[in-house]
């Protein structure tokens, strides 16, 4: 116990003394979680629109106020003896919407009037917000002229539960948050340990009278304190920043991120174990954090999305289990029933790197 | 201009010795483009929604199916009491939920109002905004058949009679991408950042290799200038991205069919520039640090906000509005811009100049500063 504990301590104070690992620990994830969190977003408000208003009308000047007067839109003027297409092209707006000539004429005689919009769908899922918006927008205006009045039999109420107010970063930034303990402490732990078998000093550890595992705990727990430290840190701005607040049974999320924190350590371990070669190890470490992590584990794009032949790779992601347990207790608030099975999936994966580390360190004696 | 030959051809030599460098300029972006166009797809379809019927007639079960059997809801199961749904939403069993009230069919033989509860998790914005979208929209659809053709039959949805007074009716037309391919938009995002990105990480590790072997040295003792050293180093590396970008280009017509509307020419113009901005950024961060480690743990500051900030996976309407200006700072942002309008749009120089030029501009400053910052320190 004293050896792993020593263990550790050395660890840190190495760690203390390099500047720009120090910062990578500490500066960098707070940093991500910021800037992702605020960037990263589908929800697009504000969409440049362009209306050509071919019958000039009072109702068609009425139903292009309705645009205007949306905070969706942002109405683009445009010449109406230029093609409207080229607004598009032009990168002006991200649709155009065309009012026909007749259009207040026929509005007043009761014969439904189409009016056209063309959408830029380069872009698919902002196009489909587009035009879910122009609908809302035109059937607020169907409803002012009373057309709509009496018809509406069936009402929705709509209860949007967990972020009513549709706040992206409530979303996201428990994801980012994820992706950077996910990142940094495996980067760091696989660094170190990739150091000691590039410059031989892995030597030195197997002439001295600690064992196997006391070495391996002892680094793992170093980096289970990085990895503490940035939790509570990016926990607080995530808490005062973007307004979350612990929803429900806090235990599993403790417990989790105690789990979460010993298979990332170990991640980066066995990593580092396994290429006794600094540039490399963090290239692996970079590929399985970063692109695995927020790739396929549902962090902006939902699971259910992804090809079904890529899909299982999602099970064994790491981040995944755990960007479920911080959603529930930051969100949902389902507590141990919601997501016990995260919780062992996150025991079970740390186990199995804490294995192979193990394994790899082994092997590294044959090597040096 | 022998001396600077003679140099590029033993640059060529040394990186075509170099498998390693060879394989990570094909093996990665290969597999990111396939990884990120396969996998990043925000389409909303196949929300589990869970039902209470409390009317239990014809009439309920006529609505709950036109909601369950469209492309964005599937039925997540029957429930029989409102703890029981709102249980099974926030374990995450069920996305959404539709309640519908015990007087729902006498309400609507009456012709009274009548309200449905509708709810939605709405922990991911994306997937709210867009499931709310579809259910009123099939509830007005719903709406305009019992106007139509009264309670029942309700088989004729689509056909919508036209009513007394005008009722506005949009028709939408999507341009450039019918289909609503979203790995269109993903894959010419995710070019520009491959570029931008390994241009930046082949020019500094190779920057830095010479002097963390000590062999610059020797090239200082050659009669060749810094600026030759310089020429020299980023050409092969220039040609090698060259090649990257058309095997990347490859990838996107064969696996994802993007179409090339525009000038193939101005993509791969723009391309080059993008790889030259890139070293540009990989030499000047060399220049900065001291060992390969250092270089690329720099690297964790710089690109992650890169690629966040050029809109190329997410769309740049979507981001807070002081950060949307400081998106133009960032070349990839031009680039996404180019290659999604000439490749999809088929627009032209005519319109994107200002984007070009500005891919220039970025190219020439970085290129100079590090050109710069390399001579001043062998000198």
């Amino acid at each position: 116990m004293r050896r792993i504990f020593s263990q550790a301590r050395k660890e840190l104070t190495q760690l203390v003394r390099d500047r720009l690992a120090l910062a990578l620990a500490l500066v960098l994830p707070l940093m991500l979680l910021f800037l992702l969190s605020t960037a990263i977003s589908l929800t697009v408000h504000g969409l440049p629109l362009v209306i050509q208003d071919l019958d000039n009308s009072s109702a068609s000047r009425r139903f292009a106020d309705a645009f205007r007067a949306s905070i969706s839109f942002h109405v683009v003027s445009w010449p109406t003896d230029q093609q409207p297409q080229d607004a598009l092209t032009a990168n002006v707006a991200r649709g155009v919407l065309i009012i026909p000539t007749n259009f207040g004429r026929n509005l007043a005689r009761g014969v439904n009037p189409d009016v056209q919009l063309l959408v830029d769908a380069t872009d698919s899922n902002t196009a489909r917000i587009v035009q879910g918006y122009v609908n809302e927008v035109t059937q607020g205006f169907n409803q002012s002229t009373g057309a709509m009045a009496g018809a509406a039999l069936v009402g929705a109420q709509v209860r949007l539960w967990y972020n009513p107010g549709r706040d992206s970063p409530k979303f996201y930034s428990p994801g980012i948050f994820v992706m950077g303990i996910s990142m940094f402490p495996a980067l760091l732990a696989a660094l170190s340990m990739a150091r000691e078998g590039e410059q031989k000093t892995i030597l030195q550890v197997y002439v001295s009278s600690i064992s196997a595992h006391e070495y391996l705990l002892g680094k793992i727990l170093a980096y289970m304190l990085i990895a503490g430290c940035e939790w509570v840190l990016s926990m607080i701005a995530l808490l005062t920043v973007f307004g979350l607040h612990v929803a429900g049974d806090p235990t599993p999320l403790l417990v989790g991120s105690v789990l979460y924190a010993f298979c990332v350590a170990s991640f980066g371990t066995f990593v580092g174990a396994g290429i006794p070669n600094q540039a490399a190890a963090i290239q692996v470490v970079a590929l399985g954090g970063f692109l695995l992590v927020f790739l396929l584990s549902g962090l902006i794009f939902p699971i259910a999305n992804i090809p079904a032949g890529l899909r299982w790779v999602s099970n064994i992601v790491w981040g995944r289990y755990y960007i479920e347990i911080v959603r529930d207790a930051l969100l949902e608030g389902g507590g141990w029933p919601a997501v016990w099975f995260s919780v062992l999936m996150i025991a079970v994966l740390g186990a199995i790197f804490y294995a192979l580390a193990w394994v790899n360190m082994r092997r590294m004696q044959v090597k040096a | 201009m022998t001396r600077l030959v003679a140099l590029i051809h033993k640059e060529f030599t040394q990186i075509r010795r170099d498998r390693r460098l060879a394989i990570s300029l094909i093996v990665p972006p290969t597999l990111q483009l396939l990884l990120f166009g396969f996998a990043l797809d925000a389409t909303v379809s196949h929300l589990r929604m869970g039902v209470i019927d409390w009317s239990q007639t014809p009439e309920s079960r006529e609505l709950i199916s036109t909601l369950t059997e469209s492309k964005s809801f599937q039925l997540g199961g029957y429930y029989s009491s409102t703890a029981d749904l709102s249980k099974a939403i926030s374990r995450g069993k069920l996305d959404a939920g539709i309640v519908v009230p015990y007087q729902f069919a006498r309400d609507l033989r009456r012709g009274t109002p009548v309200d449905v509860q509708l709810l939605i998790n709405a922990a991911n914005a994306n997937t709210a905004t867009i499931a709310q979208g579809y259910a009123e929209g099939v509830i007005q659809s719903y709406n305009q058949a019992l106007r139509t053709d009264g309670i029942r039959p309700l088989v004729r949805m689509v056909a919508g009679r036209p009513s007394e007074r005008g009722v506005v009716r949009t028709v939408t037309a999507f341009l450039y991408n019918p289909g609503l391919v979203n790995a269109w938009f993903i894959v010419t995002g995710t070019f520009g950042v491959l570029l931008i990105l390994n241009g930046s990480l082949v020019a500094s590790t190779a920057m830095i290799k010479e002097r963390e072997r000590g062999t610059v040295e020797q090239l200082l003792m050659t009669p060749a200038s810094t600026t030759d050293i310089v020429v020299a180093k980023i050409t092969p590396l220039f040609v090698l991205l060259v090649m990257m970008s058309l095997l990347a280009l490859v990838i996107m017509r064969l696996f994802f069919a993007v179409p090339v509307r525009g000038s193939m020419l101005l993509v791969l113009l723009s391309a080059a520039l993008c790889i030259l901005c890139g070293i540009g950024i990989g030499t000047l961060v060399a220049t900065f640090t001291k060992s390969a480690q250092q270089s690329q743990l720099t690297a964790f500051f710089i690109n992650p906000p890169m690629a966040t900030l050029s809109g190329a996976l997410t769309p740049v309407e979507a981001m807070p509005s002081w950060m949307q200006p400081i998106t133009w700072l960032d070349p990839i942002r031009h680039f996404g811009i180019i290659a999604r309008a000439t490749l999809l749009k088929g627009s032209g120089i005519g319109v994107l100049w200002p984007n070009f030029l500005a891919l220039i501009g970025f190219t020439l400053v970085t290129l100079s500063l590090s050109i710069w910052r390399f001579r001043k320190q062998l000198g």
